[in-house]
C-alpha cells in the first residue's frame, strides 16, 4: 500500500507540486531569515572567538558587548597580571574610526591593536605575513574588509588608508571572522592603534588573559571581580553577553516576523492543499475502505505522503536558502551570512510538524468517510 | 441449497424524530452459493440500502443478517473489515477505479489491502484481467479506458481475491447495451462458482436472463422471488 500512497500523491501533478512548493517556500523563508538571525547575532562574538589563546576578558563594568568598547585605565593591565591564578594577561585596544583609502573611498574601520611582544590576538593570515604589523603604521585587513575598502581591486600589498594624519599600509589579508558591524577588521600593533586613538589617553580597551595551569577559570574571574573595579568574563560568557545584547536590541524581531509568516503561510497552504487532496480522492479512499484497507493502513499511507512531501519541500527550500546565503555573502558587508545547521534542523522539525499536522487533519476526514457512500454517485 | 446470505425481518431507518424514514421494512432475502441472485425493483425502493446492510457497510436497525452463518455486527470493527476484505468482492455502477493506478494495480487492490506486495499482487491481477479480455490494457490508467473496459477491470478487482460473495450495484447502468451485455456475460461466466454467491442489483430488464433467481423489491420489502428455469452452476 506504500507504493499506492506514492501513486495517489503524485497523480495530480499540480497539487503535488503546489504542496511541495508551499513547504519549500515556508522552509526557505524560515531558513533564510533564521540563518540571518543566527549568523548575524553569532557574529557579535566573532572577534572574541578569534582570540583562541585566552580564558577571560576584562573590561569596563558597564560593557554589554564587544562593540561597546570603552578603554580601561593603564593600571588595569598590571593589576590583572598581579592577580593570583592569572598566568598571563595582554592588552587589546579596539577603536572604530574613519579612514580614506588611497583609492579615495571613505570608510569606517574597526581597528584592533594587539601586543607584538606576545602575539596574542594576532589574526590567522590568508595572504602575507602577520609579522608585518609589528612595524609602525602597518596593518592587515580581513577579506571582506579589503573588498569594502578597495572594491573590485585584487589584493596587493602596499595599498594605504589615511586615518587622521597617518597612513596605514596594508601588508596582508587576515582570516578574521566577519564582525556583527560588517566593518573592515583592521589589525595593527597596539602601538599603532594607540597613536590612531586620538583624544584618548587610556591605552587599552580590554585585557585578555589566561589562567595558570590547574586554576579554575571561575575562581580566577571571581577574584578579579572582587579585587579590581572591572568586569571579568570568561571567553564564552563574553560571547554570550554580546549575543544577548543584540538580541535585546530587537534584532530578532525583524526576522521573527518573517519566520512567523513563513510558518503560517506554509501551514495554511499545506493543510489546505492536503485537505483538497483528500477531498478529491474521497471516492478512491472510500472504495479502499470498502475493499478492506484498514484505518491503520490509511494512516501509514498518509504519514508516508507527509514524510515524502516534507523531504522534497525541505530539500528544495534548503537548497534555495543555502544558495541565497551564498549569493548574499558575496556582498562584503554581509560576508558573515551562512546557513547554520541548527537552523536547518529546526526548520526541518517545523516542516515535518506542518506536513504531519496536515496529514492528521486529512486523516480525520478519512476516518469520517462513510463506507456506505461507496454506492452513491 | 447452501445459503450464503440470509436476511430475516431486516429493518433500516434513517434519521430521527419527525424526519425518520424507514427504508427497509422487514426484508426476507437469501442468496445461495453457486447462484446469481438478482435484486430488482424501482428506483428508491431500498436495494442499495439492503446490499449495504448485507455487506456490513450499514448496520440494520432491526432483524438478522448472516453471511455464511456469521452475524457481522457481532464482530469487532476490525474483524468486520478483515471479514469483508477476505470474503467480499464489489462492483459499482460508477466503477470506482482509482484514477492514479493502472488497470492491473486497481484490480490488485484487495490483495494489496491484505498486505501482498505490489509486484505479486499485480501479477495475479493480470491473470484475471487476461481472463476477462483486458490483458492488453493491464498497464493503462482508467481514464484511457472506455466505460465497459473500466467495468471489466472492476470485475477483475472483485474476483482477484476469490471472495465467497460478490455484490454488484447496477453494474450495467452506466454502460451502453453492448458493453453491459459483455460485462454480464463475463460476470456469469467467471464470477459464478460453486463456492460463491453473486448478488446483482439492477433495474435493467434486458439482463434479467442471466439470473438464477430474481428477488423483486418494492417499498422496502421483497415482494416475491422468481426461480429461473436454468440450473444453477453447481458442479
Ligand atoms: N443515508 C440516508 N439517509 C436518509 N435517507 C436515505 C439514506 N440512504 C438512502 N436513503 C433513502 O432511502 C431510500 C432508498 O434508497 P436506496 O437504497 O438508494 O434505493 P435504490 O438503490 O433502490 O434506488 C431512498 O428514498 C433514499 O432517499
Ligand atoms: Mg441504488
Amino acid at each position: 500500500m506504500i507504493a499506492v500512497a506514492f501513486k495517489l500523491l503524485c497523480y495530480d501533478k499540480a497539487k503535488f507540486v503546489a504542496m511541495i512548493m508551499a513547504i519549500a517556500l515556508a522552509a526557505f523563508l524560515m531558513q533564510n531569515q533564521g540563518s540571518m538571525l543566527k549568523a548575524f547575532l553569532g557574529m557579535s562574538g566573532s572577534q572574541i572567538r578569534d582570540v583562541r589563546e585566552v580564558d577571560f576578558w576584562v573590561m569596563e563594568p558597564d560593557t554589554e558587548c564587544f562593540d561597546q568598547a570603552k578603554p580601561l585605565p593603564d593600571k588595569a593591565l598590571q593589576m590583572i597580571r598581579g592577580i593570583e591564578g592569572v598566568a598571563w594577561a595582554v592588552p587589546i585596544l579596539k577603536l572604530d574610526t574613519n579612514g580614506r583609502t588611497d583609492h579615495g573611498k571613505l570608510r569606517t574601520l574597526s581597528i584592533l591593536g594587539v601586543d607584538p611582544s606576545n602575539r596574542i590576538g594576532e589574526p590567522k593570515m590568508e595572504k602575507g605575513q602577520v609579522e608585518g604589523i609589528n612595524e609602525r603604521n602597518v596593518a592587515v585587513v580581513d577579506p571582506g574588509g579589503w573588498a569594502i575598502l578597495f572594491p573590485g581591486i585584487a589584493f596587493e600589498p602596499g595599498r594605504t588608508i589615511r586615518v587622521h594624519d597617518q597612513w596605514l599600509t596594508i601588508c596582508g589579508i587576515s582570516s578574521a571572522s566577519p564582525p556583527f558591524t560588517g566593518l573592515p577588521i583592521v589589525h595593527t600593533s597596539i602601538f599603532t592603534a594607540r597613536e590612531l586613538n586620538r583624544g584618548e589617553s587610556r591605552s587599552s580597551t580590554f585585557v585578555a588573559g589566561k589562567c595558570a595551569d590547574g586554576r579554575k577559570v571561575q575562581e580566577v574571574l571571581e577574584r578579579i571581580n572582587r579585587l579590581t573595579p572591572w568586569q571579568a568574563l570568561s571567553r564564552q560568557d563574553f560571547m554570550d553577553q554580546s549575543y544577548r545584547f543584540y538580541e535585546g536590541q530587537g534584532v530578532p524581531m525583524i526576522f521573527n516576523i518573517t519566520i512567523m509568516i513563513g510558518l503560517l503561510v506554509g501551514t495554511a497552504f499545506t493543510a489546505q492543499t492536503f485537505l483538497m487532496f483528500v477531498k478529491d480522492n474521497s471516492r478512491s479512499l472510500i472504495t479502499m475502505k470498502v475493499m478492506g484497507v484498514t484505518h491503520k493502513q490509511l494512516a501509514v499511507m498518509m504519514a508516508v505522503q507527509a514524510a515524502y512531501l516534507t523531504f522534497l519541500g525541505l530539500a528544495i527550500g534548503t537548497t534555495i536558502a543555502t544558495l541565497t546565503s551564498e549569493f548574499v555573502r558575496q556582498i562584503p558587508f554581509l560576508r558573515g551570512l551562512y546557513t547554520p545547521v541548527p537552523v536547518v534542523l529546526l526548520c526541518a522539525a517545523f516542516m515535518a510538524g506542518i506536513a504531519f499536522l496536515s496529514a492528521f487533519i486529512g486523516f480525520r476526514r478519512v476516518l469520517a468517510m462513510q463506507p456506505s457512500d461507496v454506492f452513491r454517485s | 441449497m447452501i445459503s450464503a446470505v440470509t436476511c430475516h425481518q431486516v429493518r433500516k431507518t434513517f434519521g430521527s424524530g419527525d424526519t425518520v424514514i424507514e427504508v427497509l421494512r422487514g426484508v426476507e432475502f437469501s442468496a445461495h452459493l453457486g447462484e446469481m441472485t438478482f435484486l430488482v425493483g424501482p428506483s428508491g425502493c431500498g436495494k442499495t440500502t439492503l446490499i449495504s446492510v448485507i455487506a456490513g457497510l450499514l448496520n440494520a436497525s432491526a432483524g438478522e443478517v448472516s453471511l455464511f452463518g456469521i452475524h457481522l455486527p457481532e464482530l469487532g470493527s476490525r474483524e468486520q473489515i478483515l471479514f469483508r476484505r477476505k470474503n467480499l468482492g464489489f462492483v459499482f455502477q460508477q466503477y470506482n477505479l482509482i484514477p492514479a493506478l493502472t488497470a492491473a494495480e486497481n484490480a490488485a487492490m484487495p490483495l494489496l489491502a491484505a498486505g501482498e506486495s505490489l509486484k505479486s499482487a499485480v501479477n495475479k491481477s493480470k491473470v484475471v484481467l487476461e481472463r476477462l479480455g483486458m490483458g492488453h490494457r493491464a498497464d493503462q490508467l482508467p481514464r484511457t479506458l472506455s466505460g465497459g473496459q473500466q467495468q471489466r477491470v472492476a470485475l477483475a478487482r472483485a474476483l482477484v481475491h476469490e471472495p465467497r460473495l460478490i455484490i454488484c450495484d447496477e453494474p450495467t447502468a452506466a454502460l451502453d447495451h453492448e458493453s453491459g451485455e459483455t460485462v454480464m456475460q463475463l460476470l456469469s461466466s467467471s464470477a459464478v462458482h460453486p463456492d460463491r454467491a453473486v448478488v446483482v442489483v439492477t433495474h435493467d430488464n434486458r439482463v434479467f436472463h442471466y439470473a438464477n433467481r430474481i428477488a423483486h423489491m418494492n417499498d422496502g420489502v421483497i415482494t416475491h422471488v422468481e426461480e429461473k428455469r436454468h440450473k444453477p452452476h453447481l458442479s
